[in-house]
């Protein structure tokens, strides 16, 4: 095979792979034609379940696995995929950073059409600096807080991060976008224009969201994206040498890789194009150590080099690659923070006095510090969930659980009978459950109260109850009692007037997401009572 | 038609012209005919109730509605070839069909087979959900009726709401699901269930299914904003599935233990006697139902089966 066709596979096999995980990221929902046989309705229950493999790519992460491993001493489903990118990192180096990191593509893709730096400038940026530590320091830093049972990986693991931010940002933004245009279209009087626009959000929906979608600090989420990509603009994938986590791991493990860059200095005519086209700043040169832990195995540099100077070869023989500059301070450094992160993560009590109010978990999430364990904040529960319900953190979990889910009943509701977040969580942070056993058990998620000045019933201004025609159990948790209450006239009117009741309860929130009182609704749902806390139980 | 829209004087000199030109032709064709006593002569005069009753166990649902349908002239007397046909069904749960919290989705193919054979050019299923819609199309079968039917199933996305005039008591402006009112025949299929707030969800209740907004707000006078929705989407006929109700703890149900058994389709062109008749299921008199009440005294109907030509059919 030639150079040139070693990189041409490189970068078809880039874009597969990143085609494949848009195609995973977006189909990471309800779609709108699911049928179910409903003639095994009365038999049998159909959970609804996504039929693409959605967490594949966590699987392949080995950070995900790795870190889980530490902190939740559970290995997850599918592991051994990720274990097998250890395995090929250690015959092959960062290969996963250079042939399938979606992330990494996305940043080689920005850093190549358009570089910013030009000649020897571009070499001067791609020499190797100590500022690649920081990498190390992170992962370090990462691991040993997961070890101490705050995993935190998810904040910077790329496929997390990638995911996150196209879910909860970039589809959201779009979808906003198109969603106003259409609306525009559809409100015009041109018969035309309307049919197109109906056209439109047919084509547009399966990708962008059936509905108006929404997440708490998604603008947030989405401008860390714009300055990540932006960073590339300073030196070709930034992030890939000097933050990633990820590649800091694969880096350690290519130590052992027996795919080498062979040099030949007596042919090199130190024209430095294999520097000026290097990705992970690896000091490709002839006259200089090759750097095995940051090289991205992009193979520019072999492609590059006019002279025959450079050359990737198998070789067999038991010799240590040169070892990953990791460097003293980023170690000792990495080991403190990560050892101080998870107890300052517990400084603000949410752990250990009370917990906010508003920190409703999705239904099966395990108890809050095996969750934080868990939890990979990568956003796919939020991306699945057919209302929306499911938002990320800012400060309800406290720091620790920075984006990790949360539900807003403001902005959906949990569905009675869906289950599809448990279901798809890659580390098992929310278990997973089938409706029956959500339903039967019941798998409480928090509980109701009536604030009966502002209800409407309840002060007096009109009959309503609509908490209580929406609430799913059965029998249902909000009952009524007829009364006559004082209208603001001083007249007497009859009503319906609304109670909850606890032991039914099971705080799905829909009473607050359509209670007619917006904003703050005159029902509202809080964590107390949920059933993967004890301490957090409101009944004896 | 955009209502938000000011009127110029030119639009609004064309309109008076057709309004009152009509209004002159109807006049004299009243005054010749001398048979126009309401707005709505169809339903006074020609009323009809045709009951079907599963009696024996093992009874064939689809076969039952099909025998409904006949009693009550063929489907060919209400669809027309080249119709485009939307049958509104109450599918707003994401429940299981044996909750009867939807409507029964055997009855559902049948009324759309039906509508196919009479010719219609399209059938539509159309309800604008409280639940996740997605959802609620896999879960109470409608997802599988339109995949069994060829039926297109319309997603009730927010442009597709359209700000119209109801003319109601309660209701002036108000967003409708616009599928309804482009349809050239529409076919009420409700599901017969209990309802914490109107006592029970029939066939004009259905109607709040038909419209977007913050619908919770109906609920302030559900029975007044029922009978404005009924005025304003009159069907071609109503089909009320009673094969099973929901008894108690509607109208989400949620239980099979809140079920019974009923066996019953209620074929009406009268909304208000449908409704009446299927009280008479939960063991309601119609009088003592807000809506119905007042779907008489607003002359949508009668609750006066006297007045209506009845059938029965059993099998």
């Amino acid at each position: 095979m030639k150079v040139r066709h070693l990189v041409w596979l490189r970068r078809i096999t880039q874009i597969l792979f990143l085609c494949f995980f848009l195609y995973l990221l977006i189909v990471s929902r309800l779609s709108q034609d699911i049928y179910l046989n409903y003639s095994l309705a009365l038999s049998t229950d159909q959970d609804l379940r996504l039929e693409q493999p959605a967490t594949f790519f966590f699987q392949l992460d080995p950070l995900v696995g790795i870190s889980s491993l530490l902190s939740g001493q559970t290995l997850i489903k599918g592991f051994l995929w990720g274990a097998g990118i250890v395995v090929l990192s250690m015959l092959l180096g960062r290969v996963f950073c250079g042939f399938l990191c979606p992330l990494g593509t996305l940043h080689h893709a920005v850093g190549t059409t358009k570089p910013a730096l030009k000649g020897s400038r571009m070499v001067q940026a791609n020499q190797k600096t100590s500022c690649q530590r920081l990498k190390y320091f992170l992962l370090i830093f990462m691991l040993a807080g997961a070890l101490l049972g705050l995993n935190m990986a998810g904040l910077l693991d790329p496929i997390a991060l990638l995911f996150r931010s196209i879910a909860l940002a970039v589809l959201p933004g779009f979808g906003t976008a198109l969603r106003a245009v259409f609306d525009a279209l559809a409100a015009s009087d041109f018969k035309m224009l309307s049919m197109l626009s109906y056209a439109g959000e047919v084509l547009v929906s399966p990708v962008f969201g059936y509905t108006h979608q929404a997440y708490q600090t998604g603008w947030f989420i989405g401008l860390i994206f714009l300055v990540i990509l932006f960073l590339n603009r300073i030196r070709p994938r930034f992030w890939c040498r000097i933050l990633c986590p990820l590649g800091a791991l694969l880096g350690i493990f290519s130590r052992f890789s027996v795919l080498k860059l062979e040099k030949y200095p007596e042919n090199c005519t130190h024209c430095n194009l294999c520097t000026k086209h290097c990705q992970g700043a690896a000091s490709p040169k002839p006259d200089e150590d090759w750097e095995t832990a940051e090289c991205l195995m992009c193979f520019n540099c072999y492609n590059a080099c006019p002279e025959d100077a450079l050359a990737f070869k198998f070789k067999w023989s038991f010799k240590l690659n040169r070892q990953p500059d990791i460097g003293k301070r980023a170690l000792l450094g990495g080991l403190l923070a990560g050892v101080a992160i998870p107890f300052m993560g517990r400084l603000d009590g949410q752990i250990d006095k009370i917990s906010d109010p508003r920190l409703i978990r999705p239904p099966g999430s395990l108890p809050e510090e095996s969750f934080l364990e868990l939890c990979q904040r990568c956003g796919l529960c939020m991306k699945v969930c057919p209302t929306n319900v499911i938002n990320p953190t800012l400060a309800e979990a406290g720091m620790a659980g920075f984006w990790t889910p949360h539900l807003i009943m403001t902005q959906g509701y949990c569905e009675y009978t869906c289950t599809l977040c448990s279901s798809v969580c890659p580390t098992g942070a929310i278990r997973e459950m089938g409706v029956k056993e959500k339903i039967n058990q019941p798998v409480k998620i928090g509980s109701a109260y009536i604030d009966r000045g502002r209800c409407l019933p309840w002060s007096g201004n009109a009959p309503c109850i609509v908490c209580q025609e929406v609430c799913p159990t059965s029998p249902k948790a909000i009952y009524v009692r007829n009364d006559m209450v004082t209208a603001p006239a001083g007249k007497k009117l009859k009503v319906q007037l609304p109670y909850v009741d606890l032991q039914k309860c099971i705080g799905c929130g829909i009473c607050e997401n359509k209670c007619p009182v917006r904003g703050l609704p005159a029902i509202r749902t809080i964590a107390a009572g949920e059933s993967r806390s004890l301490r957090n139980q409101i009944l004896l | 038609m955009n209502f938000e829209k000011a009127i110029t004087r030119r639009e609004s000199i064309k309109k008076l012209l057709r309004v009152s030109g009509c209004l002159t032709f109807s006049g004299t064709t009243a005054f010749a005919t001398n048979s126009a006593e309401s707005g709505r002569p169809a339903t006074a005069n020609n009323g009809f109730m045709v009951e079907g009753v599963g009696e024996t166990s093992d009874y064939d649902v689809k076969e039952l509605t099909r025998k409904t349908f006949e009693a009550a002239g063929g489907i060919s007397k209400f669809i027309s070839k080249g119709d485009v046909v939307v049958v509104k069904p109450n599918i707003s749960w994401a429940r299981r069909p044996e909750m009867a919290a939807s409507t029964n989705p055997t009855v559902m193919e049948a009324v759309i087979e039906l509508c196919q054979e009479a010719g219609a050019r399209k059938v539509r299923i159309a309800d604008n959900t409280i639940h996740d819609v997605r959802r609620c199309f896999a879960l109470t079968g409608a997802g599988m009726v339109a995949k069994n039917t060829g039926a297109d199933l319309i997603y009730p996305r927010s442009s597709l709401m359209r700000r119209m005039k109801l003319q109601g008591n309660r209701l002036d402006i108000w967003p409708v699901f616009v599928p309804l009112v482009e349809a050239d025949k529409v076919i009420n299929l409700p599901v017969a269930k209990h309802h914490s707030l109107s006592v029970l969800t029939l066939g004009m209740k259905n109607w709040i299914g038909a419209v977007g907004g913050r619908r919770n707000k109906l609920h302030q006078d559900i029975h007044m904003t029922i009978v404005d929705l009924a005025q304003f989407f009159n069907p071609t006929v109503t089909l009320i599935d009673g094969i099973r109700i929901m008894t108690r703890n509607g109208p989400s149900g949620g239980s099979t233990s809140d079920v019974v058994q009923k066996n019953t389709l209620i074929l009406s062109n009268d909304p208000v006697a449908a409704d009446a008749r299927a009280a008479r299921l939960f063991d309601r008199k119609p009088e003592q139902i807000g809506f119905i009440k007042l779907g008489q005294k607003w002359g949508l109907g009668t609750y006066d089966f006297q007045k209506l030509v009845r059938k029965k059919v059993t099998l």
